[in-house]
């Protein structure tokens, strides 16, 4: 302990003594420590998001689409293909009781809206009351639509109302600024509180009974698939197509959600098997296994946080090799030093021990450094740039000032070895 | 204490063959006495010296040092011996610049694993008895020749040892202090510490209780 306490005190003399040695050897290590930070949190922050993915999006998501690409030999072959209407989709919902969510969703282009006399170009998604159950990245005002408008028809909607977009930095800014993404309307439903209001779509009078507003970037929950559907008027998918906004011609789209990834093939097969005996045949539908697209999306993250990490641990390395390099050239330029030492009695053990104390302060100074350094640079500095704030947790910069005093200890172990291993007499002779 | 040397050989490498320093040296040195190893530069004096001290390593014959032959002893062996029963004295001193003189002085009972208190009453006492009083928080180099000798002589006295190795330590002082060292060197062995010196100085080894003359690594007697 009091050999420690004496290397220690050395270590702090020579480390002042050669102070830029030491800083560029510290500073290797800091570097290390930065990068390390800033991996993990990043790694940590991909972890956080998708598991708040899972839970927003869900994991057993299939999706039944109409087959587009369908070949017919002639054009006189061709048969419009049959549509999935809301009946099949009740259906489908009596035979799957136990799925999470059986959700239709069809969307029209151009339609009008006309709002005291205002008139816009938006369009409208149509919807049952099952839609809210996956991908909601809303804070609600009002009420959604629910199961009694869809089986009246009720002449409802419900509004979206964008976020200011993700923060980025001022020269994205000022594009966007000048380009003005936001179409009329954003500027109205921006502008004007229209929930209670009556407006007009496509001629039809309809109240909003709801607004979804859209959380701002950094609280919204993400989604794995995207909820990059422009979605503006929402309005029960019974209505539109009774009142032919919605053309009967349009297939609906179904969005489901097993609930449990065991049953997924299983439950898979049962859809297909429903739309071969309603339909004559399962050719004219797709249904998109999402489920592996959301594993793959996961398999990708995984592999980048691990070509993060090991990045990291290259910095490390480097920093390492920068310490072994400074405690070698200190040996070298303390070989007197040493003879002097072995002279008045120290062994080779208190030779290796003040070598090694000394590389790891180095690493321990380069550690705290680097994490200082890195928690500036990932929460203060980013957010002043305009960037999202690294998610850092308490334990980063203690595991990261560890490994830099695990990895400074291990790259003085050579040195300190061959200081230990010079013969006294050779080291007293040495200048 | 007894140093007993037989046949003593040591061949530095280099060259074909080496560069023999000593060639077969045999001599006998008992507790107390006061030796003083003389001859021409580079007859191989140091290198006596560094073996006797357990610095170095013989590369023939025998040296059995306090009756255990030398060649069997662990490195860790030879650190305690060199720590608890040898101190060095050099011609050039060999302090750390960076340290006061108490912190030198304190270093051989730092490795010896004294108490820290106990510690520096006995470095400042040491350093009261070399006639250094009041400079224990002088740097070596803030220390004339004469001064940084004391320094040095009361490091080597740090852990009572019973024998004194000094290799040239009035070398690099003029008259009066190459006198004040020698002096204190001759108090020490006074005391019943057993003293080896190499010198030039025909005086001084004129003074000592005993000469081993060195010429080309053989004894000239």
């Amino acid at each position: 302990m009091r050999a420690i306490a004496n290397a220690i005190k050395t270590g702090f003399a020579e480390i002042w003594a050669h102070k830029m040695r030491s800083v560029l050897s510290f500073l290797a290590i800091a570097a290390g420590s930065v990068v390390f930070i800033d991996a993990f949190s990043a790694i940590f922050a991909t972890y956080a998001r998708l598991e708040q993915q899972k839970t927003t999006s869900g994991m057993a998501r299939l999706k039944v689409t109409q087959n587009y690409s369908q070949t017919y030999s002639s054009p006189d072959d061709y048969v419009p293909p049959p549509v999935i209407t809301y009946d099949d989709v009740i259906k489908l919902r009596e035979k799957m009781p136990d799925f999470f969510m059986v959700s239709p969703e069809v969307k029209d282009w151009h339609n009008v809206l006309e709002y005291e006399g205002r008139r816009m170009v938006t369009n409208i998604t149509g919807v049952s009351h099952e839609w809210v159950k996956r991908d909601f990245v809303y804070k609600l005002r009002g009420r959604f639509i629910d199961q009694h408008d869809v089986d009246n028809k009720l002449r409802v909607c419900v509004m979206v109302r964008k976020s200011a977009p993700p923060p980025t930095n001022i020269f994205f800014k000022s594009m966007m600024k000048k380009w003005n993404f936001t179409g009329g309307f954003d500027t109205l439903v921006g502008h004007n509180d229209l929930l209670g209001k009556t407006v007009k779509l496509d001629g039809f009078t309809f109240t909003v009974i709801g607004m979804l507003e859209e959380l701002p970037f950094s609280k919204r929950p993400h989604t794995i698939l995207g909820s990059n559907q422009d979605y503006k008027v929402l309005a029960p998918v019974t209505t539109l197509t009774h009142h032919n906004i919605i053309g009967s011609y349009q297939s609906l789209d179904v969005n489901i959600d097993t609930g449990d990834e065991r049953g997924f093939d299983e439950a898979q097969r049962k859809i297909k098997n429903f739309l071969k005996i309603r339909f004559g045949d399962d050719e004219f539908f797709v249904i998109e296994n999402q489920l592996e697209l959301i594993k793959e999306r996961i398999g990708d993250s995984i592999k980048s946080s691990l070509v993060t990490i090991s990045l990291g641990m290259l910095a490390f390395l480097a920093g390492g090799i920068g310490i072994m390099n400074v405690t070698l050239a200190t040996v070298f330029a303390r070989t007197k030093e040493i003879g002097i030492r072995r002279a008045i009695g120290a062994s080779r053990g208190d030779i290796m021990l003040q070598f090694i104390v000394e590389a790891v302060m180095l690493g321990l100074i380069g550690g705290v450094l680097g994490s200082a350094i890195g928690y500036l640079w990932g929460i203060p500095i980013k957010v002043m740039v305009g960037m999202d704030p690294s998610q850092i947790k308490p334990w980063m910069p203690l595991v990261s000032v560890f490994i830099a005093v695990l990895t400074a200890f291990i790259f003085a172990i050579y040195p300190a070895w061959v200081a230990a291993g010079l013969k006294p007499a050779d080291a007293l002779r040495a200048e | 204490m007894s140093i007993r040397c037989a046949d003593l050989a040591k061949v530095y490498e280099g060259g074909k063959s080496g560069w023999p320093a000593l060639r077969g040296v045999s001599f006998e040195i008992k507790t107390g006495e006061f030796v003083a190893v003389t001859g021409p530069s580079g007859c191989g004096k140091s290198t006596l010296l560094n073996i006797i001290g357990l610095l170095d390593e013989p590369s023939g014959g025998k040296y059995e040092f306090n009756g255990r032959n030398v060649v069997s002893m662990t490195d860790q062996e030879r650190s305690e011996a060199r720590l608890g029963q040898i101190g060095f004295v050099f011609q050039s001193f060999h302090l750390l610049n960076r340290m006061s003189s108490l912190e030198n002085v304190c270093l051989p009972l730092l490795y010896a694993g004294i108490d820290s208190r106990e510690m520096k009453v006995r470095a400042s006492s040491l350093l009261h008895k070399v006639g250094l009083k009041g400079k224990e928080r002088k740097t070596p180099l803030e220390l004339s020749g004469g001064e940084r000798q004391r320094v040095a002589i009361a490091r080597a006295l740090a852990n009572s040892p019973r024998l004194i190795l000094a290799d040239e330590p009035t070398g690099n002082l003029d008259t009066a202090s190459s006198r004040e060292i020698v002096d204190l060197l001759f108090g020490l062995n006074a005391e019943g510490i057993t003293v080896v010196m190499v010198t030039h100085d025909k005086e001084i080894a004129a003074r000592a209780g005993r000469n081993i003359k060195l010429r080309d690594g053989r004894l000239e007697e």
